[in-house]
């Protein structure tokens, strides 16, 4: 029975990395532009460009470079930049950046997790209240604003203003972890912002939603105190929606430290993405792609391991 | 939370080795006792090769400045004088003889020699290496060495250009150590051997480049000692990390920021108007674009000053032709009535073309700040002609690969940091030229052109290209725009910047200093 389950997961996740990879390698080809105007500069003669195709094997049709890309994939090569850092291979690029990018994705989550829990607690229980009134509104500005103004703003005040953080720049997790926490702060923060906005939201309404169910009355007419209840009853259920919303923010956390990563010089998979895109780096915009679908569907499944632990009823 | 920031053994050694690793991703700015700075390539994050022979981007150029010299180099009243050759003389209209400067040593401890600028030439010349700065040498006969300390250059017919593509800017000929290219091969792109200020201690793709002074540079052992030189995206990220003191020097300033950065007391605005430019380039095969008379007419049809106070902020000039001020003989700088806007005139010019009222076409503009000049463009031609032509926006290297294909009606485009006239009308305007998209060819005008290129004095020669941008305005190939100005930020106490005309950087580095 686990084995069927494990087996069916498995066969899903090969099949939408594939589906992924295709439809990454396509889509990127289709965008007009040519990797060897960045290589080559703007007096590259014809020869040369043909020269440079043949190497990176552009000259081939799209379906034999796709199969030529995916069999190295397969085999773990992922092979090298062919515009943005040429000749290097994609696979140390990928390395050396993966744990920023993890590191910016972990802390921005936790600093999302910590204030939701937060805001969104105190307008439940207060709800209909001052407090609450605030803590919904402060969530409504967060959603509305766009990540990337909200990290501008943070250096405007947080390193111009109090020099408390670097605007620019970031320590690896690997040299130092308190230089990361430190220097990663206000990227975290500005990918955290609009999280933890739609975190709280929803833990607020799930919250509510379930303080009006009939086992919490049961438990009340027990004679339960309202801590316990809350703690017991109202908390525990909300969890699961909760968790299975943070699992869905992964991928436009994704998303966010593309850009965050930018602003802040952060050497991230996000930042090296949009290089990539820009010299028309194919190679490299593909591993980048698939390291994020691999991330989103490792999360996905995670979160269903999750929440299947928290329900007795899927035990 | 408590498990993340523990501190074992293991990890406090870490915090107190990475702090010396990488300078310039240390928290808070650089103190200036350890004679350390940070000079931040903004605008950029793609270095391919330190190579000369084999850069093509400015951020590349930007730091081999700073790590090779070439035989001259420019001052900042744009005069060719002496860098590595000690004078040079004209044996004859063909002939130029380089008395080279002894005791030059590159990074790797050999001398430079008569026999390394001989290879370094020859080495951009060769069909085989396909430097992009080939055709630029095309003119070169031979390359003769003299004696280990004088090298004569022969040209095919007298070249003037000669001179400037043999200074440390964008055309290549940094000399580089023929024994560390023949021992390094592929890897000299990223270990490259120069005689210049600098070496380079580590590289880290995408993101920058550690710099350590060369102690043996001929110019005297730089004051600072080690430069660490990011690569930062955006403009306005540089701008920033500079004001919150971590950086102390970027290589360019968004257009919006300067009046308001000349405001402050604790930065330095440097500025100038540049070696650029920007014009619409019109693809003369195809209709609309094939009359003469629609292409002026939509030269007089839009307002040039307008679009520099909208759109860089009156960072720049309107220009009458291609040649930025800098390059062009005094008294041209004033518009002929060809370049300015004069809606009357427009619409009289438009009775003229065999197109009308209506006509359609479209305009590609690039998706960065260049958008807003385009669409100005586009919004106004269409006003005052009552044109229908519809803008494109895309990203310069699928606007790029439109333009050398050919495929497109009209582009705006623009180049930077080309320090001589026949870079830009030459190679812009030129038969076949690399920079020829138009598909424009005019008899008269190219043997103007010709003509410049074997004219030795400098008076005249001037004059020749004067007349040549007449002959391109009454044709307008390209419809030029403005020429912008170029800008550096540091910080107040960064002593000993020079700022170029052309947009010079790592060449000023060997020059620099915090008090």
């Amino acid at each position: 029975m686990l084995a069927r389950i494990i087996l069916e997961r498995a066969t899903r996740f090969v099949f939408l990395a594939l589906l992924g990879g295709a439809a990454v390698f396509f889509a990127m080809h289709a965008v007009p532009g040519d990797p060897a105007l960045t290589a080559l500069g703007e007096s590259a003669n014809a020869q040369t460009i043909a020269e440079f195709r043949s190497k990176w094997n552009l000259d081939e049709p799209l379906p034999v470079q796709f199969a030529l890309w995916i069999g190295n994939v397969v085999r773990g090569d992922f092979g090298q930049s062919i515009s943005i850092a040429s000749g290097t291979n994609i696979s140390t690029l990928l390395l050396a950046r993966l744990p920023n990018t993890i590191f910016i994705g972990l802390y921005s989550v936790a600093i999302a997790v910590v204030i939701s829990l937060v805001i969104g607690t105190i307008a439940a229980v207060r709800r209909g209240k001052p407090a609450d009134t605030a803590a919904t509104a402060i969530a409504a500005v967060g959603i509305s604003m766009p990540d990337f103004w909200i990290g501008y703003l943070l250096i405007l005040a947080f390193s111009i203003g109090l020099g408390w953080f670097p605007a620019f720049g970031f320590t690896p997790p690997g040299v130092s972890i308190l230089g990361a926490l430190h220097s990663g702060f206000l990227p975290a923060f500005a990918i955290a912002a609009p999280m933890a906005a739609l975190f709280a939201r929803n833990l607020r309404s799930s919250l509510v939603d379930i303080a009006n169910r009939d086992h919490v009355l049961v438990a009340r007419s027990f004679g339960f105190g309202e801590t316990f209840i809350f703690v017991h009853n109202i908390f525990r259920n909300a969890l699961i929606p909760y968790i299975t919303v943070i699992g869905l923010q992964v991928r436009y956390l994704l998303g966010g430290t593309v850009v965050i990563e930018r602003i802040f010089g952060v050497p991230g998979i996000g930042a090296l993405m949009v290089d990539g895109a820009f010299g028309r780096d194919y190679p490299v915009v593909q591993a980048c792609a698939l390291v994020f679908l691999f991330i989103v569907l490792c999360v996905n499944e995670l979160v269903d391991i999750v929440c299947n632990r928290l329900n007795p009823r899927t035990r | 939370m408590a498990s993340h920031i523990t501190i074992t053994r293991r990890n406090a050694l870490q915090l107190f080795a990475g702090s010396a690793a990488l300078p310039f991703m240390k928290v808070g700015a650089a103190a200036a006792a350890d004679q350390a700075l940070t000079a931040a390539v903004t605008g950029y994050t793609v270095v391919n090769t330190f190579d000369p022979g084999q850069a093509t981007q400015i951020s590349e150029n930007y730091i081999i400045w700073g790590v090779f010299n070439s035989l001259l180099k420019f001052n900042a009243k744009m005069e060719i004088v002496p860098d590595l050759a000690e004078n040079f003389k004209v044996v004859d209209p063909t002939t130029l003889e380089f008395k080279l400067r002894r005791n030059v040593k590159f990074h790797d401890g050999n001398e430079m020699t008569a026999d390394d600028v001989k290879f370094t030439l020859e080495r951009l010349m060769d069909e085989k290496f396909a430097s992009p700065n080939r055709a630029k040498l095309a003119s070169i006969e031979a390359v003769n060495i003299i004696d280990p300390y004088t090298v004569s250059i022969v040209t095919k017919t007298p070249f003037a250009p000669l001179l400037a593509y043999l200074t440390n800017t964008r055309t290549g000929t940094q000399i580089v150590s023929r024994k560390a290219v023949e021992a390094l091969g592929a890897d000299f792109a990223a270990k490259p051997v120069g005689t210049g200020a600098y070496k380079i201690k580590e590289w880290q793709s995408g993101i920058g480049a550690e710099l350590e002074a060369f102690d043996d540079y001929f110019g005297g052992a730089p004051k600072v000692k080690r430069i660490s030189v990011p690569l930062i995206a955006e403009d306005a990220s540089g701008m920033t990390a500079l004001l919150a003191g971590q950086v102390h020097l970027t290589a360019t300033v968004p257009f919006a920021d300067v009046a308001s950065l000349e405001q402050r007391n604790d930065v330095t605005v440097y500025k100038q108007s540049g070696m650029n430019t920007r014009y619409v380039s019109l693809n003369t095969r195809k209709a609309p674009f094939d009359d003469p008379a629609f292409r002026r007419a939509l030269s007089m049809a839009f307002d040039r000053d307008a679009i520099v106070k909208a759109v860089v902020f009156g960072e720049g000039v309107p220009t009458a032709g291609l040649l930025p001020p800098t390059l062009t003989a005094p008294g041209t700088q004033e518009l002929p009535a060809l370049a300015t806007y004069d809606p009357e005139r427009a619409r009289a010019e438009l009775a003229k073309s065999k197109y009308g009222v209506g006509t359609e076409g479209t305009v590609l503009i690039l998706g960065n700040w260049m958008r807003r000049i385009g669409e100005l463009f586009v919004a106004q031609v269409n006003q005052t002609l009552g044109l229908k032509l519809k803008p494109e926006v895309m990203d310069g290297n699928a606007l790029f690969a439109r333009l050398r294909s050919g495929d497109f009606d009209a582009a705006l485009w623009g180049w930077t940091g080309l320090i001589d006239q026949d870079e830009y009308l030459g190679d812009i305007l030129g038969k076949d030229a690399s920079r020829n998209y138009q598909g424009y060819h005019n008899e008269q005008f190219q043997s103007l052109i010709e003509k410049g290129r074997t004219e030795l004095d400098f008076a005249k020669r001037q004059e020749i290209y004067q007349q040549a941008e007449a002959v391109m305005l009454e044709d307008m190939p390209v419809i030029p725009c403005f020429c912008s100005n170029i800008q550096n930020l540091s910080v107040k106490n960064l002593e000993g910047f020079e700022q170029f005309p052309y947009g010079n950087y790592g060449d000023q580095f060997a020059n620099l200093e915090l008090r």
